[in-house]
């Protein structure tokens, strides 16, 4: 067996900013993204709020009807799919307060010649599943900020936000 | 994320692929694999052993497998499907396993993106959402087939991911 160690490791994803919530907030933005990368990548990991929900973000501070998803879920019992409009970009549907992780990949979110388009997957193996979300903002402004909030109210202490860039 | 340390099954195959020792100076971890299964059928289960051992792992999966879409709940390891020797030769399946927070000495949140291969119809490609219950930090992950050995050529690789310090994040 062949086996490769990078010393030093070679660096693909670009740490941007991360907070950790030292108590309960209903939004988190990261301001202010530079223009210089191709795409960005969001980790949330954490403990859900209760009442269960959406979390999504608006880009831009955009809060009109401009944002299009098509979505996959297993639940564990049963599995749904669906697609709609919303004043929002969603990515997941927790429910209840178990531990998930949400991993949104935003492509070419610096470019202004196009509609901008993530990949969201939302784990949270004792609430709502496995999720693939598929979304479109219809806008071709560049991405200079993004608001995180949840539907189901207040992220709970202790819940992390990382945003990442990378090169093309 | 920074590339870790990659394996490459050799002539003869495997029975597992193990990064030990892995430094605890991350925030996440991702490990992306590409294999294929010595057994004789079309799927294997691909498990993730942290720390070598089975066990407090609970996970929900969605799959399909080109006629068919299910959904369930285990108690296993499992993270992907590899194809097996009943599949179009030199296809191997792919897998993106995502680990959070892999030092913590909490629950671990891991999240699973694997489809296999097949020139045909009928091999499974999946997403799963697991749950580590296991309050130990990770500092060996061993992948291996529940039922198969690994392939020759087939490899694994380790990546860490660190996240940035605070800027202007905004909380309200």
């Amino acid at each position: 067996m062949a086996q490769t160690v990078y010393d030093p490791p070679v660096s693909t994803y670009i740490p941007l900013q991360t907070i950790t919530l030292g108590a309960s907030a209903s939004s988190v933005t990261f301001a202010s993204i530079p223009q210089t990368y191709r795409d960005l990548v969001l980790v949330i990991n954490g403990a859900m709020p209760n009442s269960g929900g959406e979390p999504y973000a608006r880009l831009n501070s955009d809060s009109a009807s401009n944002y299009s998803a098509v979505r996959m879920t297993g639940q564990g019992s049963n599995y749904s799919a669906a697609a709609f409009t919303s004043n929002r970009l969603g990515f997941f549907f927790t429910y209840g307060s178990e531990l998930a992780n949400v991993i949104v990949s935003l492509m070419d979110y610096s470019a202004t010649d196009k509609h901008k388009t993530t990949l969201s997957r939302g784990s949270q193996a004792a609430g709502r599943g496995a999720a693939a979300w598929a979304s479109r903002w219809a806008n071709t402004d560049a991405v200079t900020s993004i608001a995180i909030s949840h539907e189901g109210g207040d992220y709970p202490s202790g819940v992390t936000f990382s945003l990442y860039a990378i090169e093309a | 994320m920074q590339a870790i340390e990659t394996v490459t099954v050799g002539s003869g195959g495997a029975a597992s692929i193990t990064f030990s020792s892995i430094p605890d100076t991350y925030t996440d971890l991702m490990i992306v694999v590409s294999s294929r299964s010595t057994v004789s059928g079309v799927n294997d289960a691909l498990d993730l052993l942290p720390n070598g051992a089975s066990g407090n792992n609970s996970l929900r999966y969605l799959r399909g497998d080109g006629s068919s879409v299910q959904s369930g709940s285990e108690t296993t390891n499992l993270v992907s499907y590899t194809p097996g020797a009943t599949t179009t030769s030199d296809t191997f399946g792919n897998a993106s396993i995502y680990i959070t927070n892999y030092t913590s000495t909490s629950s671990k949140s891991i999240s699973t993106d694997g489809v296999g291969e097949n020139n045909a119809t009928s091999v499974r490609s999946a997403i799963i959402a697991t749950l580590h219950s296991g309050t130990t930090a990770f500092t060996s992950l061993e992948l291996s087939l529940r039922n198969g050995n690994f392939v020759e050529h087939s490899t694994a690789t380790l990546y860490g991911i660190l996240a940035g310090s605070d800027g202007s994040t905004t909380v309200t």
